[in-house]
Parts: structure tokens; sequence; C-alpha cells
């Protein structure tokens, strides 16, 4: 994986630490990053982006206390093995959790009463089966 | 403020314990207590004149304060020894000593007062700044001034830099350049950085901290990500003014809402009751704004 893969806004609301982990939960979650895949080193990410590298480690640490990364002796910090398959729902859960918070920022803006949202929401998840 | 936003370390490399300064009898510095932790990338932030360069000269012991001490690397600033002076890079807001030495003169005398001065950085920097070491530099422009001073800043090793407003002459690339620089040496060499900058941009990249000054006081002082995350804007519905909510720190109207901003922080991981009210609303907030909001 390259460091120019990554999207850092440095203005946006999230930490930049965030942003990275949610962008390589989702890369990894997706399959763009198979496991075994290499990540970039700290210090590549951190000259690439102009960002502190203490975030980008910061970040990596997260993600391998998680479990989706793991670090290789010598060479870096690659896409854990068993990343893929033990997903819990949780988890799943989890990665969904910033657009249910934006939904309902949304809702709430629009002075919706929450059981229409929701029984519209079902509707949706039920029309994708 | 919570303990979140008053530091207090021993040891760390560059501290001040209630700094007042006049000028003409105005406040400029008022009673500010300030900590650059160790290994700390932090960005000093305020408004043009709200006292950054004053609080910096006074850390740097180049100004006599009116009340208050300051300390950089253990010993104080006004009484530094050659041991600290050796380990400290600082780059003033305009470098302008030493004006009639050419580049290359000026950088063979400074080699010579620091042990550990890497030649082969500067070498490689005007190279890539292609800066003219023939030329004297009072015929530099602003922004080679600037740029040679952070050279001459860097190619010391500091253990501390403290760089006033060091991207206020450069270019976006010698810009980023520059950052790219600072944060890699903060994580690798394990630098502690201070600099000031009226740019939040910035700031975002690289800091590990924040600390904003405005009108002579720090409002806050707290690692960048935790300020992220624990700030929020909340909005309240009605004319009347609120009543203080706990973990307030700044307020103001909103016509055009109709109602009242205020940045407000979680406490014990949790936001103020008060966003539960009825047509209450919590926005999650970057730097630029936080900073608008408090320094309006």
């Amino acid at each position: 994986m390259d460091a120019s893969l990554l999207t850092i806004t440095p203005g946006a609301a999230e930490p930049i630490y965030r942003q990275i982990v949610e962008q390589l939960r989702r890369m990894i979650a997706g399959g763009q990053l198979p496991p075994g895949e290499l990540l970039p080193s700290v210090r590549e990410v951190a000259g690439f982006h102009a960002i502190n590298p203490m975030t980008v480690s910061r970040a990596y640490s997260l993600l391998e206390g998680e479990g989706l990364l793991e670090r290789l002796r010598g060479t870096g910090m690659a896409v854990a093995q068993r990343a893929r398959r033990a997903r819990s729902e949780a988890e799943r859960m989890s990665l969904l959790e910033p657009r249910l918070h934006d939904l309902a920022r949304a809702a709430r803006e629009l002075e919706l009463p929450a059981g229409r949202v929701l029984r519209r929401l079902g509707e949706l998840l039920e029309d994708g089966e | 403020m919570n303990a979140m936003l008053k530091p207090q370390i021993d040891n760390a490399p560059l501290q001040a314990r209630g700094i007042s300064k006049r000028y003409d009898g105005r406040p400029v510095l008022d009673a500010v207590d300030f900590t650059l932790p160790e290994g700390a990338v932090l960005g000093l932030i305020g408004r043009n004149g709200a006292g950054k360069s004053t609080l910096i000269r006074a850390l740097m012991g180049l100004i006599e304060v009116d009340a208050g001490s300051a300390t950089v690397l253990g010993e104080p600033a006004l009484a530094m020894g050659d041991r600290v002076k050796e380990q400290l890079g600082y780059v003033p807001q305009q470098p302008d000593a030493l004006g009639w030495l050419r580049i290359d003169e000026m950088f063979a005398l400074l080699s010579g007062f620091y042990p550990r001065w890497d030649q082969a950085f500067v070498d490689s920097q005007l190279e890539r700044a292609r800066l003219p070491r023939d030329r004297a530099l009072a015929k530099l422009s602003p922004g080679e001034r600037q740029q040679v001073a952070l050279i001459r800043a860097l190619a010391v090793r500091p253990r501390l830099l403290v760089l006033d407003e060091p991207a206020a002459a450069l270019d976006p690339v010698a810009r980023r350049e520059l950052l790219r620089e600072i944060a890699l040496r903060a994580g690798e060499s394990g630098t502690s950085v201070l600099f000031s900058t009226h740019i939040v941009s910035d700031l975002e990249r690289v800091a590990s901290h924040v600390a904003f000054l405005h009108e002579g006081r720090l409002l806050l002082q707290a690692p960048l990500d935790d300020l992220k995350e624990r700030c929020a804007r909340l909005w309240l519905p009605g004319t009347a003014s609120p009543p203080r909510i706990a973990g307030e720190i700044s307020r103001r109207p909103q016509q055009a809402f109709g109602g009242w901003s205020l940045v407000v922080q979680q406490r014990d991981g949790r936001w103020p009751v008060e966003a539960q009210q009825p047509g209450a609303r919590l926005e999650a907030l970057g730097l630029e704004d936080l900073f608008v909001e408090i320094a309006e």
C-alpha cells in the first residue's frame, strides 16, 4: 500500500489519527487491503502528508490493538492474516456509526420525528434483501 | 478549566508561570501559565496582536517581564548557560541578525559554536531551496531570509525548537517542506517544538498540542486530538442569554439562528445536559471554527 492512498483533511473536526483509522478499517473490511499487505512506514505517511509521525503511530497502534494490523519483525506493519474473517457484528456496526451520526444530525436539523425516520430506514433496509 | 487544559509537567523543556507584561500601561500578557511537554509539537495560535511574539520573547529570555518566570531546558530564561543555548534553535519573526554576512560566511561562523552542527543538512537545504550561498543576508527577500534562519535553527540539531510565525513569509511549497521537517524532527529526534501561527491549517497538520492566546490570556492548552474530540459547538435557541453551562469555554449570540452558540467541552466523557433541550444541537468543531468562536 502507498501512503498517497490515505486522504488527510487537517481542517476536519475529526482528528487525523481517526481519519487514518477509519480509512484503513474500511479498506481492510472492503478487501482493498488484503491480509498480509504491507503498510507504508510511519515515516512515509508522515513525510508524504507533512503530518506528525506520532499521529500515524497512534492510528497504527489502535488498529494493531484491534487485531486488524500486525507488526512484522523488521519489515513494519501489515494487515493481519485473520483481519477479514473474524469481524463481529459489533465491529461491523462500529463502521456504520459515523454515518448514523450524520443521519441523526440531519434528521434533527429537519425536525423530523424519530419514528418516521426509523420507519423509512426500516423500509430501505428491507428493500435491499 | 479542568485538568485536561492545564497540563502540569515537571522537567518540561519550556515552562512559564504567571508571566505578565505591559507595554505603555497596556497589558500584553496577563498571568500566563504555559508548558511545552517533552517531545510535543505545540502550536501557539492567536490573532494578530494577541501577544504571541511577546510570550515567545519572554520564554526565550529576550525581554524582562513585569511578573512571573520562565525556564528553558531547566534553566531560567534570563540566565541561560551555554549548555542550554547549544540545544536551542530559535527563529524570530523577522530574523535580521548578521545581515552584512554572506550566507556561507554566516553558516561557517555559526558552525564553530555548536558541537552538534549538521553541515550536510545545511548543504542539502541550501541546494533544495536554491539559495545563493554568496549573497549577503541583508540582500535576501523576506522569504529567503526566513528559510536561511530556519536552516540555521535546524542545523543545530536542537532539543528545543522555537519558531515565531515560521511560515509567514514562505510560499506554499516552502511551507509544506517546513512542516514536514518539523514533524519528522519531532517524531524521529524527539525534538520539542513550539511554533506560533495564525494559519490554523499549518498547525493542524503537525501539532500534537495547541494553545490559544487571546488578548494576552491563555484560554486553552490541550492535546489537539483531545480538543477536537472533547469540544463542540452547542446551539441553543432563545433570545435571552442562557445560564452558565458547566464546561463552557465561550458564547456568542447568533441572530440568524435565533439563539446562542457556545463552545462546550465534555466532562467525564459526557456532553452538557443542556444539549438535550428542545431545539438544541451539538456540532463537531474543527480547529478553525473553534478559534473563531473563542476569538470573536
